[in-house]
């Protein structure tokens, strides 16, 4: 059971960060290829805060959201207005100088020895994994529908219209780049939440858990769900973590000696997956919705 | 004296970056996208090494060539199978890296499920250490400097001289112009990534020999090779070797004087600097 649980809540974890980068990638076009190193910000600043230094688990984890929402600012005013693939490059760069800085800086972070315990917070009440958990999900919860929001707001609209072009929308007079840097920042300090939320749930942090693979595993449930859609993070979240690690991994009959490549095959299941959908349903399994302000006064007009 | 040490040992140690980052950087000039794929290239040509050099038991030297052909061949066998018909439906260049991540797991941990998980050695012929000038190295190191140096010679002159590279250059420039012109866009494509491919698997087969052969060794230099591409320009083959080899000593320089663990800090840190100040510009 609690097994069950803990895997729940990453599967909350990973549906938060995938709507995330919905919002980035799908609304704005930013390709964020850091999004572990912006959890992880979050990830580690609440843990350092929180063994270093004793400091209460939420508070640590809004003080770790705020600087990861810090970097993301300065990341965006360096490198926002290059190209796609420079932005990509240098998030994945940024996601890997935070990897070796945790390792490097052993007397705060303990290095390759890791970092703990942890707990979670709610303390002397019974099952706090379950009730952390149900926290877990109402912030996701919180994400899609604000990003529902988003989608049908007036920023929203301007994201998108960045997206498609950007040199139109600056000519119609909206700060592009402003908008950008705002919604990316926003955006990132969310994963730091993510991150920080995560610190209880590993109870031991290691510097493994920054690998770039959380990174393409958001990405590869986000561009099968649908990046452009409001539900795809959580589809594609689903079929991808849902699928295998929790109902292959937990309930699946695999023999012992086959149960080592598991992870492996699972890896190399979203790697076929990922080829098909883009070859041939580039959408998403969702495809794209539209905002309903947009088709509201499409239809009085 | 640090410093040319430094360029010494960043030499030596950068000689597979360069050439991976020559193969990396023509894909990226003729069809406009990143390939993370091209990580598999390089350990296809380490594992490709290891099943002549240590299943057939050929000599080392023998298994170079073999093994950089096959990895050429296995390049051009995923360009038309996957990233053809991908292009060819206009698929857009961020998408076009997203489905090489996709290519690259299918890959690496498909290795994985056929070979299994462990690392490798290659058998190495034998080593005597030289000392020249004062700095040592051994003697499969110097070989390995030779021909990287050798080969990147090669690849420059048929870039920059030859009517292959010339085809390539003008489909990557102008598409349209290159094929009203005759060029076969084809035949062009089919050659650069059969290159490419061999050059990866050429840096791999070094990368494997100096240390051990992993599913996961094409993965841990396709950053910095995907950075120093960037950094020098949307395809710059030049550029790629000037800021492979500039990447290189400042690794082993900054090695020298603090901790390796802050080179690896410090030099990302500076290409983020670099894409900051004159990044790339093209979408």
């Amino acid at each position: 059971m609690d097994y069950l649980i803990f895997s729940l809540s990453l599967m909350f974890v990973y549906i938060g960060l995938a709507q995330l980068l919905h919002i980035q990638f799908g609304m704005a076009g930013i390709p964020n290829f850091g999004v572990v190193g912006f959890w992880g910000i979050g990830l580690y600043g609440t843990g350092v805060l929180y063994v270093n230094y004793g400091v209460p688990l939420l508070p640590a984890i809004v003080v770790a959201s705020v600087l990861s929402m810090v970097i993301g600012y300065i990341m965006a005013l360096l490198v926002l207005q290059r190209s796609g693939q420079a932005i990509l490059a240098a998030t994945l760069a940024l996601a890997a100088v935070i990897a070796t800085l945790v390792v490097s800086e052993k007397e705060l972070t303990g290095g390759v020895q890791g970092l703990g315990t942890i707990k979670f917070p709610f303390d002397g009440v019974d099952s706090r994994n379950l009730i952390f958990m149900l926290f877990i999900l109402a912030v996701v919860l919180a994400l899609i529908w604000l990003s529902s929001r988003l989608r049908d707001s007036r920023m929203g609209r301007q994201l998108v219209a960045i997206r498609d072009n950007e040199e139109l929308a600056a000519s119609l007079g909206k700060d592009t780049a402003a908008t950008k840097r705002l919604v990316f920042a926003i955006t990132c300090g969310f994963m730091g939440v993510l991150g920080g939320m995560s610190a209880p749930l590993h109870q031991f942090l290691v510097p493994y858990q920054l690998a770039p693979s959380l990174t393409f595993a958001v990405w590869i449930a986000l561009v099968l769900g649908g990046k452009g859609h409001n539900l795809g993070a959580m589809i594609g979240v689903f079929v991808t973590f849902g699928l295998f690690d929790i109902l292959i991994e937990t309930y699946a009959p695999v023999p012992a000696e086959q149960a080592i490549l598991l992870p492996n095959f699972k890896l190399f299941c979203y790697g076929v997956l990922l080829v098909m959908i883009i070859m041939f349903r580039p959408k998403g399994i969702l495809g794209e919705d539209k905002p309903r302000v947009a088709d509201a006064a499409a239809g009085k007009g | 004296m640090l410093l040319i040490d430094a360029i010494f040992i960043g030499l030596l140690e950068a000689s597979p970056l360069i050439l991976a980052a020559m193969g990396f950087t023509l894909i990226f000039y003729l069809n406009g996208f990143m390939n993370i794929a091209y990580a598999e290239s390089i350990t296809f040509g380490a594992y490709f090494a290891v099943l002549f050099n240590v299943v057939l038991g050929l000599h080392f030297y023998m298994a170079i060539i073999p093994s950089m052909l096959l990895s050429g061949a296995f390049s051009v066998a995923v360009y038309l199978a996957i990233f053809r018909p991908a292009l060819n439906r206009g698929v857009g260049p961020t998408e076009m890296i997203i489905l090489s991540v996709g290519v690259s797991f299918m890959l690496r941990y498909g290795v994985i499920l056929v070979v299994g998980p462990e690392n490798l050695f290659l058998n190495e012929p034998s080593i005597t250490y030289l000392r020249f000038l004062g700095m040592g190295a051994t003697n499969l190191q110097l070989v390995a400097l030779a021909l990287v140096l050798l080969a990147a010679g090669v690849l420059y002159w048929m870039i920059y001289n030859t009517g292959l590279g010339e085809q390539m250059r003008g489909l990557a420039n102008n598409r349209e112009l290159a094929m009203a012109s005759g060029i076969n866009p084809h035949r062009t494509s089919v050659a650069i990534w059969f290159i490419a491919g061999c050059a990866g698997g050429l840096s791999g087969v070094f990368t494997g020999v100096f240390a051990q052969v992993t599913p996961y060794m094409g993965w841990n230099v396709i950053l910095i090779t995907m950075l120093v591409t960037i950094v020098a320009g949307v395809g710059s083959v030049r550029g790629a070797v000037i800021a492979a080899i500039a990447a290189g000593i400042l690794t082993a320089f900054i090695t020298l004087v603090t901790k390796p663990l802050y080179a690896e800090v410090i030099l990302l840190t500076a290409f983020i600097g670099v894409l900051t100040f004159r990044g790339a510009r093209t979408a």
